[in-house]
């Protein structure tokens, strides 16, 4: 799997796709900073930070459009530029494929966002360890989710990113925010249960909103198994230019 | 190359391929030997989407594909035993030529893979431009290393899609030689062109697709002679031009004589063995002498315009 997984890397590390997250990723900590100095006194301070930084900003937006940039390229520039055929003419198992592009996609994109979220943790909430470990922990999660996911799209479609941002804004960005149950249903939704049940103290804000810790950490590997095995699937049966 | 000379190393047997209305292959039964085969037709005769279902790469909508006796499809073990090669000429341009190959190499698990590197990279005879990246290849140099990815492994069994683009004429004679010398060493060698020159002289045997069909199989002469609705040229230089015209119109297997300014006689004929036979006998009979007989479009380029204009 080395071969493939170095491959992705630097397929995924180019400069400009890299220049792009990078300053996507940048931006929640650029806004903390900002914040935190002219809002800080605020009554509301807190809970409008949450809510609007690290949900709506960071969890919401950037996070899967990050991943999405990423991801849907892994199998995408390859189906495009009609590459594919290299990787699949060989005498090895489809899965062995798409994991190690799912984990390229993991690598890059996991520690920008989550530097990004605990760096805005620690300036805008005054944070402690366990609240940047939840930050920390719940956007890992979100990227391996959102990763499989987009991987995913990126086999079935060359208009993958299109289709990934509709889904992003209306499943995961409008439809979440206002029917409750769809967390149950929604990667924006097992996010912020999980950094929410890693520090329930510390990030009460989120508690009347979020689905149970037990549920969102199954909700989040089943939908990333089930991508997964949906790509290794769509690799299997797909016609490849 | 455990396969006995009498079963096919690729069967394909009433495959078809449709995209939506259109159909790419249509019910098409071929089998393919050790030796070079040359796939030929026009461009969108469907030579690539053949070569991919042979490959795996595509399913068959309709009919099976079998290599070495196995299924492909679904079936990555048998790519120990394949080597194909695309059109496409898009390669990793970050990979210099050994880098590709050896990235190829590993993914077939070759345990002496540095030496097999060589091997391939001194096949196609990159070995001084190895280290460049592929991104600053020329076209033909690109080609030729994507072919030494091709063979890194040995493959029993080639498949390769139009694999001249590019070359000049002394790497396309360098690559004919290659192909022989591999299909002496007992391996199975399917190659597609719309160029018939690139195979006429390398493969013992034809398939020719036009419009998504097999339109013919065979030894290319043969294909030609089976065309016999099709009017076969032949010159004759003789020592008595008018004579010889004469005796010729009074048989069957002539449709018209034309005398040439030059006195050389041009005869057409739908009947080439008929032909063939009956000229050195009415020579006999009338005390001519020929000095020559040739075929004036006995070539691949021929029949090939012909099945296509039908």
């Amino acid at each position: 799997m080395a071969p493939v997984f170095w491959l992705s890397m630097r397929q995924l590390g180019g400069r400009v796709r890299l220049s792009i997250v990078v300053l996507l990723a940048a931006l929640p900590v650029g806004l903390a900073v900002i914040v935190f100095f002219t809002a800080r006194d605020d009554a509301t301070y807190e809970e409008g930070f949450v809510n609007v930084l690290l949900d709506g900003m960071l969890v919401g937006g950037i996070m899967p459009i990050v991943t999405m940039a990423l991801a849907t390229a892994a199998f995408g520039n390859e189906v495009e530029d009609r590459t594919l055929s290299y990787l699949v003419l060989k005498p090895i198992s489809r899965w062995r494929i798409a994991l190690p592009k799912l984990l390229a996609s993991i690598v890059i994109a996991g520690p920008l966002l989550i530097a990004s979220g605990i760096a805005a943790t620690i300036v805008g909430l005054d944070g402690g360890v366990r609240e940047s470990a939840a930050v920390g922990g719940a956007l890992f999660a979100g990227v391996v989710t959102y990763a499989a996911i987009f991987t995913w799209a990126g086999l079935i479609s060359t208009r993958a990113i299109a289709f990934a941002l509709i889904y992003v804004f209306l499943w995961e960005g409008l439809i979440s925010s206002f029917i409750h149950g769809v967390d149950y249903l929604s990667v924006r939704g097992y996010t912020l249960a999980i950094m929410h049940g890693i520090d329930e103290s510390g990030l009460e804000v989120l508690s009347t909103r979020v689905i149970g810790l037990p549920s969102a950490a199954v909700g989040a590997s089943a939908v990333t198994v089930a991508f997964f095995w949906l790509a290794v699937h769509r690799l299997r049966k797909m016609d490849v230019p | 190359m455990s396969e006995t000379v009498t079963s096919p190393v690729i069967d394909v047997h009433e495959v078809s391929k449709w995209y939506g209305s259109v159909v790419a292959v249509n019910e098409v039964s071929l089998q393919v030997y050790p030796g070079i085969t040359g796939l030929l037709g026009p461009n969108g005769a469907g030579k690539t989407t053949l070569l991919h279902l042979i490959a795996g790469l595509a399913g068959c909508s309709d009919g099976d594909v079998s290599l070495l006796g196995e299924r492909v499809r679904d079936n990555p073990k048998l790519y120990r035993r394949l080597g194909f090669m695309s059109e496409h000429e898009a390669v990793y341009g970050f990979y210099t030529g050994r880098q590709f190959v050896e990235f190829s190499a590993k993914l077939h698990g070759l345990t002496q893979a540095g030496s097999a590197i060589n091997r391939a990279i001194e096949l196609v005879g990159l070995t001084n431009v190895q280290d460049r990246m592929l991104a600053t290849y020329s076209r033909g140099m690109r080609q030729r290393m994507r072919l030494a990815a091709t063979l890194v492994h040995d493959p029993e069994v080639l498949l390769l899609d139009e694999p001249l683009t590019g070359t000049d004429p002394r790497q396309r004679v360098e690559f004919q030689e290659l192909m022989l010398r591999l299909a002496d060493e007992g391996r199975t060698i399917l190659i597609s062109s719309h160029i018939l020159e690139e195979v006429e002289t390398v493969a013992g045997r034809i398939l020719l697709m036009v419009s998504g069909k097999l339109a013919a199989a065979g030894d290319y002469r043969a294909i030609r002679a089976k065309l016999d609705e099709q009017a076969y040229e032949v010159r004759l230089v003789t020592s008595s031009p008018r004579q010889m015209a004469a005796a010729l119109v009074g048989t069957d297997a002539v449709d018209s004589v034309s005398v040439g300014s030059d006195g050389d006689l041009v005869v057409m004929s739908r009947s080439v063995a008929a032909l063939m036979k009956s000229i050195p006998l009415l020579a006999k009979e009338h005390g001519i002498r020929l000095t020559r007989v040739e075929p004036l479009d006995d070539s691949l380029e021929s029949i090939f315009s012909y099945i296509v204009e039908r």
